[in-house]
């Protein structure tokens, strides 16, 4: 920690109440430390029984046959179901989140590769894993879509047959049955005619690879149905328990009432754990079947080859501008691969996410965004791999194409963001495709990251070590985020609107339980919103309990995905404490006989004003509430509420990235990272810390290695941990964090959510960096991952990994 | 995950034996070390096996063989093959044309041209392999097939010589085996030198 004496990062110790502000040690880490933590994969119940998936080899096939007999004759086998069993009940295909249909089973036809064939029913996971193989699928292969650039060739495989002919899509009218949807956003016209004329305009092609957000924990469940009182009750790693609870009512008529979801311990979700996969379809149909419990996880290549992917976006940046580069417009063209259904989880309204957010940091004062969705022959998905709805996607292409206009002015990268940046006093500001930016200050962080790094030192060492003929990059970006989904006017997930909440009840002796409908995987939520409510009663944080993730107690909410667990459900957290704190102060002038006007709240009591040693404290109130309160007042103290945001919350920051690449391996070294973020009112600097070094380890693995290719056969290539890039202790470079502070000034407490600023400001930075190390050689973009492997190409192309001499 | 293979074996004797060997295709395909033809549909359809055991991992392929184009003249067939593995995990296909070339009265080439596809696990987990096993699956293919021409003679004492190799001959793919010469040929490449 950089700044471990500032004021904002008090020290436990220093704060009795451990509020807003201290570096509180996380409540959750005892329990894991230990090995003590509660994951689906710990629950065990009585009879318990074991699904396992029979998986296609093909991308794209006919099934002709399935024979189980075999898979039934082996001891311990309880059932093998495939779509034809699922039919009667309609439940061989489900809705996805996207608005699209996706097969729980494959019926008919498989669409991708480990699609889900069949499903056996085992006494344990040993049997299933035996059966799976005696059962006997015959397939006849069909031809295979890959490239996404193919997907409405004229010659194309049609891949969705049952969505033929029916053109209107969920989001558009499709104009190939291998089109989703167009989206757009902006003046379309406008934005040309500015191109048309303009002093000066850039294009940069660019792919962001297919990658999978690959937490530590796999998807997995425990379903378990009781017969005799219809009460079904599922233990889950879900990101959004009581969405999952909606959708498991919806899809099995079972009521909501008599629906129990349960997000135990969550070993890590990054986007990954939003969407309802056809596991847990499964095990809830075996288990309402068989009458007891069913568990299914997956393990890691089935993890990697079929629940949720993110990215996979091929897009085009544009910016036209005047020759000192000031921008004048911005075009952005996306075709984005979803796979074989669209299963992203976006808010209904925004088939790409939140991808309009790509004006980024800048004034720009018109633009157009275009995309265009296509079905291929690979796993559904499109989740937001730590980010909020594509927003990853939406910075990268703004930051490279930013890069790629300073390179073509000669302009330094520093000096053209400087030149565009939306200044302090436009805020709050409307973009041009649409969104209004709560506040930032981005001159003060980027001058603060250049000092800091000495900017212009790097500059002149390049410039030795190109001279030398050694490649070292400096890699600059000034992300603008968009978090906090969002405002119910515009968001929503099946209909039901993206408000989050709290509901905070205070003992009589001054102890507190709260739960919100958000659901902590890592984030440390049970020590933060703890915080949020010591701050705003009064009470210690170490006597508050945060409980989530239990649909049969806590309140309704839409979970915590895109950083929207401190702008939404922080926010609800702070505003059920303020009610509790108003009818404390009611209670307090009953008790101290004065008028509430005469009264001022210190830290944890209500003094009267000028009078010292009249005071009550929240303790003494708790206790009244129960036993003394004012005449005609309910008798506890307890709020709820439901916030639905105003307005989104817009976290910056400011990236540095210096980079040494070895010309004749092509093995880089990330010399220095330093990272600047403003993430409003700081809650807790520690877990902050953390996050953001857990965010920037996660843009590095996407950045250096991690993608899912696939060949023309459709095989899923790097589905394993062979392959996927999962960086350890020895690949990972040394973090240097920092900070300003601009508050939201919509959010009750100021807080704009951090954890991903890191992962999808650093993706870019590294791309910047290295794609710097050949600037001066004509180089304008890379993409990634940016291996050994790819740059030696690169090196080697450019022919610098000669010897002379 | 495809790869295309070009391989030729000089074989002794003259090329009508070669020639004659190549059409038995129940006995070509015992030249491949783990293959088997289960079944003859008629002569030009077959169903067989191919076991290979490579790790821990036992992949069983069955499938269907199919001999296409027989050219007496140019002394050259092509064979397609295609199976998917016993667990329904993977699949594999290859599709080989094979000629017989005279070189003089003692001596001819056996010329391969395969196209090999595999999908599923075989692909996700031997796929960066999948060109070094092939080479070593056809190596062994081709050291079978030369023992077989040279015991149809006329070089007596070869022929036994042969017959004796044949007899020995592992009946599945040894996967320990073929790791090792897959590494030493990697090396071998790597350095430069002749491939083992």
């Amino acid at each position: 920690m950089d700044n471990a004496n500032d004021a904002n990062n008090a020290p436990e110790q220093d704060d009795p109440i451990k509020g807003v502000g201290c570096a509180r040690k996380r409540k959750e880490d005892a329990r894991f430390i230990q090995g003590k933590g509660n994951y689906v994969d710990d629950i065990k119940m009585p009879g318990m029984l074991f699904a396992d998936m029979v998986r296609s080899p093909y991308a794209h096939a006919r099934i002709k046959s399935i024979n189980k007999e075999k898979a039934l004759a082996l001891p311990g086998v309880h059932a093998v179901l495939t779509a034809d069993d699922l039919k009667p009940l309609n439940l061989h295909w489900m809705p996805t989140l996207a608005g699209d249909v996706q097969a729980v089973l494959a019926d008919e036809k498989v669409h991708f590769q480990y699609q889900e064939v069949a499903v056996v029913v085992a006494d344990n996971r040993y049997i299933a894993a035996d059966a799976i193989e005696l059962v006997e699928v015959e397939y006849e292969e069909l031809p295979v879509l890959v490239d996404a650039h193919k997907a409405m060739d004229d010659d194309a495989p049609i891949l969705r047959e049952d969505l033929v002919g029916k053109m209107d899509g969920a989001h558009s009218k499709r104009v190939h049955d291998n089109h989703i949807f167009n989206w757009q956003a902006g003046d379309k016209d406008a934005t040309d005619r500015v191109f048309e004329q303009a002093e000066v305009t850039v294009k940069q092609d660019m792919y962001y690879p297919r990658v999978h957000p690959s937490p530590l924990e796999t998807c997995g469940c425990v379903a378990s149905f009781d017969k005799v009182n219809e009460h079904l009750t599922v233990y889950i790693t879900s990101q959004a328990p009581h969405v999952v609870r909606t959708v498991v009512s919806m899809l099995s008529g079972i009521p909501e009432s008599k629906v129990r979801i349960v997000s135990p311990d969550i070993g890590g979700g990054f986007g990954n754990k939003v969407g309802v996969y056809p596991g847990y379809v499964v095990s809830i149909v075996a288990s309402i079947v068989l009458g007891v419990p069913v568990k299914w996880v997956e393990n890691r290549m089935e993890h990697l080859s079929t629940t949720a992917f993110a990215r996979d976006y091929h897009m085009t940046g544009e910016i036209a501008a005047d020759s000192d580069g000031r921008i004048k417009a911005l075009r952005v063209n996306v075709l984005a691969d979803h796979g074989a259904f669209d299963a992203c989880a976006d808010p209904s309204k925004f088939p790409a996410g939140l991808m309009h957010i790509c004006t980024g940091s800048y004034d720009v004062p018109v633009a157009h965004l275009n995309v265009d969705g296509v079905y291929t022959n690979k796993a559904p998905g499109g989740v937001a791999y730590r980010c909020s709805f594509r927003v990853t996607e939406a910075v990268y292409v703004i930051e490279r194409t930013m890069d790629v206009l300073a390179q073509k002015l000669g302009i330094d990268k520093a000096e053209i963001r400087r030149r565009n940046f939306i200044k302090a006093e436009q805020f709050p500001y409307q973009t041009a495709l649409g969104w209004e930016i709560d506040s930032g200050d981005y001159h003060t962080a980027l001058e603060k990251v250049l000092e800091a790094c000495d900017y212009e030192g790097l500059r002149r060492e390049q410039q030795e070590k190109r001279e030398k003929g050694e490649l070292m990059g400096i890699g600059l970006v000034t992300f603008t985020e968009i978090v906090g989904a969002g405002p119910t006017r515009n968001c929503d997930i099946l209909g039901v609107g993206m408000f989050d909440s709290a509901e905070i009840r205070v003992h009589p002796t001054g102890s507190v339980i709260a739960r919100m409908g958000t659901i902590t995987q890592g984030q440390g939520h049970q020590t933060t919103y703890a915080q949020i409510i010591a701050s705003e009663l009064g009470i210690p944080s170490d006597e508050i309990s945060i409980e989530e993730g239990d649909t049969d107690t806590a309140p309704y909410g839409l979970g915590t995905y895109g950083s929207r667990s401190t702008p939404v459900g922080g926010a609800a957290t702070a505003v059920a404490a303020r009610k509790i704190r108003a009818k404390a102060q009611k209670i307090a002038a009953h008790l101290l006989e004065v008028s509430e006007q005469d009264l001022e709240w210190d830290v944890d009591r209500f003094k009267v004003k000028g009078v010292p040693g009249q005071e009550k404290t929240m303790k003494e109130i708790a206790w009244a509430a129960y036993n003394d309160r004012p005449e005609g007042m309910e008798p506890g103290l307890e709020a709820v509420d439901y916030y639905d945001p105003p307005n989104f919350t817009y976290p910056f920051g400011t990236y540095l990235c210096v980079v040494d690449i070895d010309k004749y391996t092509g093995v880089t070294k990330v010399r220095r990272f330093y990272a600047l973020d403003d993430c409003g009112t700081r809650i807790n600097p520690m877990i902050i810390e953390g996050q953001i070094h857990g965010g920037l380890n996660e843009g590095f693995a996407v950045a250096m290695g991690q993608e899912l290719p696939f060949d023309e056969q459709g095989n899923i290539l790097g589905n394993t941990l062979m392959d996927y890039f999962i960086p350890t202790f020895v690949e990972t470079p040394k973090w240097e964090t920092d900070y300003t502070v601009t508050p939201s000034p919509h959010h009750p407490i100021g807080a704009k959510g951090v954890a991903e600023s890191p992962h999808v400001g650093s993706i870019p930075t590294f791309t910047s960096a290295i794609v710097d190390a050949f600037s001066h050689l004509g180089t304008t973009h890379l993409d990634m991952p940016h291996n050994a492997f790819r740059l030696w190409q690169h090196i080697r192309e450019l022919g610098l990994d000669k010897r002379t001499g | 995950m495809k790869v295309n293979m070009e391989k030729s074996f000089t074989l002794p004797g003259p090329a009508i034996n070669a020639w004659t060997f190549l059409q038995q295709i129940e006995k070509v395909a015992a030249c491949m070390p783990g293959a088997e033809i289960t079944e003859a549909i008629d002569e030009r359809n077959y169903k067989g096996k191919v076991k290979a055991k490579i790790g821990p991992a036992t992949m069983a392929f069955n499938g269907d063989i199919v001999v296409e184009d027989i050219d007496p003249e140019a002394m050259s067939l092509r064979l397609i093959g295609k199976g998917q593995d016993s667990k329904g995990t993977s699949s594999a296909a290859m599709d080989l044309t094979a000629r017989v070339i005279a070189v003089d009265e003692s001596s001819c080439e056996l010329q391969g041209n395969a196209e090999m596809t595999v999908t599923g696990k075989a692909a996700s987990l031997g796929g960066r392999m999948l060109t070094q096993v092939a080479d070593q699956i056809l190596n062994q293919f081709g050291k079978n097939f030369e023992n077989n021409v040279a015991a149809m003679g006329p070089d007596e004492a070869a022929a036994q010589q042969a017959k004796e190799e044949l007899a020995q001959q592992p009946k599945e793919l040894n996967g320990l085996a073929l790791a090792w010469s897959v590494i030493t040929g990697w090396f071998a490449g790597l350095f430069g030198g002749k491939k083992a």
